[in-house]
Formats: structure tokens, C-alpha cells, sequence
């Protein structure tokens, strides 16, 4: 799946909507400040794409509101703003101290040949690295099923392909706009 | 939700193998470099979540490093400069 141009265009359309709302403000801020305010109107418009079906977008959304709710209910506006915002995310499902105490009662009751030695370290290696997703994937900590979190994480690298190409395009313009 | 905990551990679903060559294949697509490898998806497995991660953090590195360059742009601008014209037109 590649970003596709309805993607781009939409998320372009959004982006200069929540610029938009900043836009009394920009002028009299700071460098700093604009750059959060560019970056977080990117993030509402790339999360708004998906309409709240995905995981990832629904947390990136919370995680924005908590930074900026104005922005956040300003561009969300139409879209089941409220709900979006306010919708509890589920609790964490996976209780790491048990797993860990009852993976260690396992592991002294079984004593392995060398191929399970082997496929277990594959295995645990595999494990280490989907948490590192999780890590990276908005919401991946409320992710405790492996399927979803592959699902949401190709989902999540085509929305940020989307909007890097857009802002991209964006940037490259206005800067050789400016050249002198 | 508390009495669902003993069960969550052992039946939380793990990437099968299947699920893991389905996620090579849909990542070749968007990551080139990936192609190149042997096609052992056990071992490769670690390699393809290692390099999704990495891919995943250089894409929000890169829209901090535009957000700040556009940040940057529209500071520079004079208000009534051509150039904030075009930013304008552009963005707003």
C-alpha cells in the first residue's frame, strides 16, 4: 500500500485547516512554539484521516488533545470530536509482573533440547522487538494482540509516509519560494 | 477484566509464521533495502520488527525537521514580503 493522491490531498486540505486556527497566533510567537503548532496540526490531520477505526489514530488524537484540546476540537469538529477525545482508551491488558513471575515457574519445571533452546531465543528475540514497535506505534502499549499491533503498524507507516511526502513538498516549495 | 488476566497470557495471539512472511512482504514494499535479504523469515523475523522501528522513528524525525524548517521560514519572512506571499498562499 503506497500513500495514495486522495490520501495527500486530504491531508493537506486538514493541515492548512489546523495552521489556520494558528494563524492569529503565528505571528507573534515563537520559533519554537510555531514548530509545535505546525507539528501538531500535522499529526491531528494525518490521525483524522483514518475516522477513529484505527488504534494508532485514536491515541495520537488523545495524546494531542492533552498538548493542545482547542486545536484538537477545532480541527476534529464534524467528525465526532467528543467521542474521539473523551473515548476510554482500554486498560493495558497485559499485567507484565505476572507474565514475568508465571514465565519463570515455567521455565524451571522444563528442561529443553538445544533446537528448543534455539527456537526459544528466536522467539524471544522476535518478542523484544515487537515491543520496541509497540514502543514506537501511538497507543502499541494497549496493543497486546500481535496481529493487531502488525495491522495498526503498516496502517500507522503509509499514514506517515503520507503526511512526510506532503509536508515535504510543502517545505521544498516555500523554501526555494523564498530564495533570494 | 481482572478475571481474564490468568487467560490473557498464554492466549494472546503471537505472530505466526505466516503473519511474519505477510509483514515481509508488505514491508519489502515500502522498504527496499529489506528485499535483499535471504529468505529465512525466522531469522530475518527480528530483523524486519528492527528495521520497521528504525524506519518508524527516522519518518518522525524527519516531520520534526520539516515542522522546524517551516517554522523557521515563516519567522524569516518579511510580513509584506513577496515571499510571505507565497508561504501563505501555500499553507493558509
Amino acid at each position: 500500500m503506497q500513500p495514495t493522491s486522495s490520501m495527500k490531498e486530504e491531508f493537506l486540505q486538514k493541515w492548512q485547516m489546523g495552521l489556520q486556527i494558528y494563524r492569529p497566533l503565528i505571528d507573534n510567537t515563537s520559533v519554537s512554539e510555531r514548530m509545535k503548532a505546525i507539528k501538531l496540526s500535522a499529526d491531528v490531520a494525518m490521525a483524522s484521516l483514518r475516522r477513529g477505526t484505527t488504534c494508532w489514530s485514536r491515541a495520537l488524537i488523545q495524546k494531542t488533545a492533552t498538548e493542545d484540546n482547542f486545536l484538537v476540537r477545532q480541527m476534529l469538529s464534524g467528525i465526532k470530536a467528543e467521542t474521539l477525545i473523551n473515548k476510554k482508551l482500554p486498560k493495558v491488558m497485559c499485567h507484565r509482573k505476572i507474565v514475568r513471575r508465571s514465565k519463570k515457574i515455567l521455565r524451571r519445571r522444563k528442561s529443553r533440547s538445544a533446537i528448543e533452546e534455539v527456537a526459544a531465543k528466536a522467539r524471544k528475540l522476535v518478542n523484544k522487538k515487537t515491543q520496541g514497535l509497540r514502543n514506537v506505534v501511538p497507543g502499541g502499549e494497549f496493543m497486546s494482540n500481535d496481529v493487531l499491533l502488525i495491522q495498526e503498524t503498516l496502517d500507522y507507516i503509509v499514514s506517515l509516509q503520507t503526511q512526510v511526502n506532503v509536508m515535504r513538498s510543502i517545505v521544498d516549495a516555500a523554501e526555494a519560494g523564498s530564495e533570494r | 477484566m481482572s478475571n481474564r488476566r490468568s487467560r490473557q497470557s498464554s492466549s494472546a495471539p503471537r505472530i505466526s509464521d505466516d503473519q511474519i512472511i505477510d509483514l515481509v512482504t508488505k514491508l519489502r514494499q515500502i522498504l527496499p533495502e529489506i528485499g535483499q535479504r535471504r529468505r529465512s523469515d525466522k531469522v530475518s523475523a527480528s530483523k524486519v520488527l528492527q528495521e520497521t522501528c528504525n524506519y518508524i522513528r527516522n519518518l518522525n524525525k524527519e516531520v520534526d525537521n520539516l515542522s522546524e524548517r517551516l517554522a523557521q521560514l515563516l519567522e524569516s519572512v518579511g510580513e509584506d514580503s513577496p515571499e510571505a506571499a507565497v508561504i501563505r498562499s501555500l499553507l493558509m
